[in-house]
């Protein structure tokens, strides 16, 4: 569905990203750890084109995404969640949620996501930058939904979450990839991406040095520790 | 007493006007982080452009709805050929729209003339308005000013281009991310830009004269009704115009324009040193 071959990117003169590939199925939930500054959130940047990709090639569906505008990436299917979850504060949290659509989608789309996110409908003339955290969190998701994305691709979606809402996020994350939605996880925490997502890819310097099934890394202790310098 | 009423309704009936052409300098400085120099020269080729109509057809009303479309396309090609070269540099964008700004006054000097001319209002005599009698056509003036600042006020928050403008100028690469073509934005937000300015060229050029140089006084006086007004917030930028023109207004009945001028910058600064962010900053945008 998804498929990094070799890709590189460069901020100015940086070479940030060095070659990096990775592969998401359909339906399957993958995640992309390592520590700071290896690269991920570029990675993410350079899928959805917002980084220039200076080498190398992104495919999905079968279709080339380098040369694709911008703005043309998420419409091709794929759904996009920023770090910091990038709302937009003084649009009203339904402007927010239709952002991307130029058309009406089906009346169960928004259903299902109401259904699934009954704060957001209760708060829909509140400005966006009025909401929690964990509530802007949701939005970010629910705005990629109503555009019936086949991948998701969250960037560190529960940071900087109250604890108590990291459970409702990794939930609602779960049932999207449950629905068919594939989804590409970006995370430093650790725990939320062995439990959401069955195959890891470690990054380090801007390429990806290790990949291992979820199953396998939990009991990769030295791994973990190499990549990551955490216990698990 | 009615002189200070008479300039003091002239002052309101500007500061609409000028209200109209700043909203255009403050949209395009808030989404292109471009600081336009040249904004006051879009206002005075919209006063050319309305003499032209003029001019060809006989009736100055064509220009209402003429020259607004043309002073858009006009803006579309500017923002192409100008100003997305140099986007992300505001240094640059101060040269490159002094250099435009240049380029507009003499390309009207060289063409229609350096000899300023006045426009014959197209709604002739006058109403009895404050126990003075008051010309219908700066009434009217008002009220199409009014209108159009309302209709860019409906546009911004009631069209989906409207909430894109505001999606972009927050965060232009997550409305990219969603799905948002940023550049487009920009074109057309600076072409609504010059569009604004060359309305308020039609609605002032039986008010003002029309003059290669009528740009020069407008942009400061668009600078800092954006900046009193809180940069970025547009309806600031409204009341800040209308209160400006209007202490104007009133200051020239007293003194010469030159000093009311003064005068306003004073109040400027003394606003300034009060609240550096503008009278409404904080105030939702």
């Amino acid at each position: 569905m998804l498929e990094l071959n070799a890709v590189h990117a460069h901020y100015g003169k940086v070479h940030v990203l060095q070659g990096a590939s990775l592969e998401v199925k359909s339906g399957e939930a993958v995640a992309l750890l390592g520590r700071n500054g290896v690269g991920k959130t570029t990675a993410l940047k350079t899928i959805m084109g917002l980084v220039p990709a200076t080498g190398g090639e992104i495919v999905f569906d079968g279709r080339g995404l380098t040369d694709m505008p911008p703005h043309a990436i998420p419409r091709s299917g794929i759904g996009y969640v920023p770090q910091g979850r990038g709302i937009f504060p003084s649009l009203s949290v339904k402007e927010n949620l239709e952002i991307g659509l130029t058309k009406a989608p089906p009346s169960q789309v928004f259903d299902y996501v109401y259904d699934r996110f009954p704060r957001l409908k209760e708060r829909l003339r509140q400005p966006g930058g009025t909401l929690s955290g964990g509530e802007q969190q949701m939005l970010a998701i629910a705005r990629c939904l109503v555009m019936q994305p086949s991948l998701l691709i969250l960037d560190e979606p529960t940071e900087g979450i109250m604890p108590i809402l990291v459970q409702d996020i990794r939930r609602e994350i779960k049932a999207v990839n449950d629905a068919g939605v594939s989804i590409l996880l970006v995370e430093q925490n650790i725990k939320t991406a062995l439990r959401l997502c069955s195959r890891i890819y470690i990054m380090e310097k801007g390429t990806v040095v290790h990949e291992a099934a979820a199953e396998d890394l939990k009991e990769d202790k030295e791994t973990l520790h190499r990549y990551l310098g955490v216990a698990v | 007493m009615e002189l200070v009423i008479a300039l003091g309704m002239n002052g309101i009936v500007w500061g609409l006007i000028i209200a109209l052409i700043a909203l255009g300098l403050s949209i395009i400085f808030g989404l292109l982080d471009i600081i336009n120099i040249a904004h006051g020269d879009f206002f005075m080729v919209g006063t050319v452009m309305a003499w032209f109509v003029f001019e060809t057809t006989g009736n100055y009303w064509l220009a209402f709805a003429i020259v607004p479309v043309l002073g858009f396309a006009l803006g579309a090609l500017i923002e192409y050929t100008v100003i997305q070269p140099i986007k992300n540099a505001a240094a640059l964008s101060i040269v490159a729209t002094f250099g435009l700004s240049i380029i507009l006054q003499e390309g009207v000097r060289a063409t229609y003339g350096a000899a300023p001319t006045r426009l014959t209002a197209p709604i002739e005599g006058t109403l009895p308005l404050f126990g003075l009698e008051y010309e219908i056509y700066r009434l009217f003036a008002a009220l199409v000013s009014i209108a159009a600042i309302g209709c860019f006020f409906l546009f911004l928050h009631r069209t989906k281009l409207g909430t894109w403008m505001r999606a972009v100028r927050f965060d232009p690469e997550t409305a990219t991310a969603m799905g948002i073509p940023a550049r487009r934005v920009y074109l057309v937000t600076f072409a609504i830009g010059f569009a604004m300015a060359a309305l308020g060229g039609v609605v002032a050029g039986p008010i003002t004269t029309v003059d290669f140089q009528a740009g020069v006084d407008v942009l400061p006086f668009c600078f800092m009704a954006v900046i009193i007004g809180g940069l970025g917030n547009m309806g600031g930028t409204v009341a800040a115009a209308v209160m400006l023109a209007f202490f104007e207004g009133v200051m020239a009945s007293f003194t010469d324009p030159t000093m009311a001028r003064i005068g306003s910058l004073c109040l400027m600064s003394l606003v300034l040193m009060v609240r550096p962010h503008g009278i409404f900053s904080g105030a939702t945008r």
